[in-house]
Formats: structure tokens, C-alpha cells, sequence
């Protein structure tokens, strides 16, 4: 998990349209994982991502795990960057309108110590 | 997230489900791999295209004079993903979406991406796997027994 500046998220104005977008965002380039020994090397990325709201509601929520999830499926597109200076190497994807996902979905959340089970 | 450059895009590609608890696969006679992770780094920020101070670290701090210690502010993790040394769940409907625990606010969070590019030799490749995953959390976290507002993503 990375903390994302503010500027680095954006929504439109109704809401329905997501941005996030940063750069030089730290990673490891790490091709053997998941071996226990697997080596990492330090690599960079570039990456916009846009999310795209549906009219299509969704409700995931376990009271006993104590979440729930209300939102709306998505769509979502990704264009990236990706730098492993050691090696030489990178990788830029085709534009942003060319990527497509099999899962998305966006809404808001609580869990835990703001979780409320609903009301039987 | 696992991000997979694939030089045939016809062939499935099974890959590892980075930080959740399916079985994996790897065929590395038929890939061209990049694994990158994000690195575990509340205290390596992202740089936004607007440069920003970076946050300070989220670490817990050491009380002076006997002082109280409440822990430090990082988020806290899903507890029962955490045991099992997880820090977050493939996207799937009716599974917790956040990393975070103890969280209200926005979130979105897709995976599965499809798409092609093009690497610094000319090569052209596919990417993307069921396991390059992406989140964005927008809101309110409990930590160190006080509210902090942030905002956090996986990559």
C-alpha cells in the first residue's frame, strides 16, 4: 500500500469518474516470486488509472468480518510505465482507451470500528 | 499486484496470486515476466505529477520522559488476512475490498487488467493478469486510538 498525495486522486463532478494518477512510484521488479529466496530488484512506475462508474449497484457485506461495501460496478482502464533502471529496462503500455479489466467496481466503505450491523 | 508481459498473447497464462491464497502457477519457458510489487512502503511515498512534501513516517514514535505510546499511525491491517500473512484479498464480489481495517470512505478497486505495450527495444508485448490488481482508499482511518484522514493505494 502506498500513500497517494491529494493531487493524485481526482473525481469528477458527479462522482461517477475516478483518476488516480502518480509517478515514480517505488516497486520491486521481482520475476522468481513467490519463491521464498526470490531476488527483487528496485523499479519504478508511472501509472494512470481511471475508474468509470456503472448504474449497476453492488452491496458486499459480513457482519461478521465486519465490512460493508456500497457502490457501483465499474470500468476501468490502466495506462503504466514501468522502469527497472538496473537492467535497462522498460515498459510503457498502449494508451489508457486501449486497456480493459475483468473487475471493477467503486463506492465507499466502512469496516471495523465503524461498522454498524444492520438493525434485525 | 503481478504484472505479466506475455510475448504470445494467445497463451494463457496462469500466474501467482500476489498476496491472496490461490494456488499458482508459473511457466517461465513462455514468459517474459516482469513481477513488480508495490514495496510495503508507507514511508516511501508515490511522487504526485505535482510535486508534494513527502508524508511523514507513519512509524510508531519512542515516548520520551516515560511518555504514553499509543502506537504508530500506519493503518491497520484486515485482521484475518493479516495472520496468514496477507495484506489484502484477489477482488471478487462479497470479500473485503479495503487493505485497511477500521476504515470509512471511498474506495474502488479493480483487477484482471488486458491490454498491450511496448518495451524500450521495440518489443511488443501483452500485459496484465488476473492478479494486476488496483485500489484507491479515500478516507478515515483509526490508528495510534486517534482518527487520521489519508489516502492510500495498491498497486
Amino acid at each position: 500500500m502506498t500513500p497517494v498525495p491529494t493531487e493524485g486522486l481526482t473525481f469528477s463532478q458527479d462522482g461517477t469518474t475516478a483518476t488516480l494518477q502518480m509517478t515514480n512510484v517505488p516497486i520491486i521488479d521481482q520475476p522468481r516470486w513467490p519463491a521464498m529466496d526470490a531476488e527483487t530488484t528496485p523499479a519504478f512506475m508511472d501509472f494512470k488509472l481511471v475508474f468509470k462508474a456503472t448504474s449497476e449497484p453492488v452491496k458486499y457485506e459480513d457482519p461478521l468480518r465486519q465490512f460493508r461495501f456500497e457502490g457501483f460496478k465499474a470500468n476501468a482502464q490502466l495506462e503504466a510505465t514501468f522502469r527497472v533502471p538496473s537492467i535497462d529496462f522498460t515498459f510503457k503500455t498502449d494508451p489508457l482507451d486501449t486497456s480493459k479489466c475483468d473487475f471493477a467496481v467503486m463506492g465507499t466503505e466502512v469496516n471495523g470500528k465503524y461498522y454498524e450491523p444492520p438493525k434485525s | 499486484m503481478r504484472f505479466t508481459l506475455d510475448p504470445n498473447p494467445t497463451k494463457d497464462t496462469l500466474v501467482d496470486q500476489h498476496h491472496n491464497q490461490r494456488s499458482s502457477h508459473l511457466d517461465r519457458r513462455h514468459l517474459l515476466k516482469l513481477g513488480v510489487a508495490s514495496v510495503l512502503a508507507t514511508a516511501l511515498p508515490g511522487r504526485p505529477l505535482r510535486a508534494e512534501s513527502a508524508p511523514e513516517s507513519c512509524a510508531p514514535p519512542i515516548p520520551k520522559n516515560h511518555g504514553v505510546s499509543n502506537g504508530g499511525s500506519c493503518p491497520y491491517p484486515i485482521p484475518w488476512l493479516d495472520k496468514n500473512g496477507n495484506h489484502n484479498q484477489s477482488p471478487a464480489p462479497n470479500v473485503d475490498l479495503s487493505n485497511i481495517f477500521h476504515f470509512k470512505g471511498k474506495l474502488a478497486r479493480c483487477n484482471g487488467f488486458h491490454g498491450m505495450g511496448t518495451d524500450n527495444k521495440g518489443n511488443r508485448f501483452a500485459w496484465g493478469n488476473p492478479t494486476t490488481d488496483y485500489s484507491y482508499m479515500a478516507g478515515e482511518y483509526w490508528a495510534a486510538r486517534e482518527a487520521h484522514q489519508g489516502i492510500f493505494t495498491h498497486t
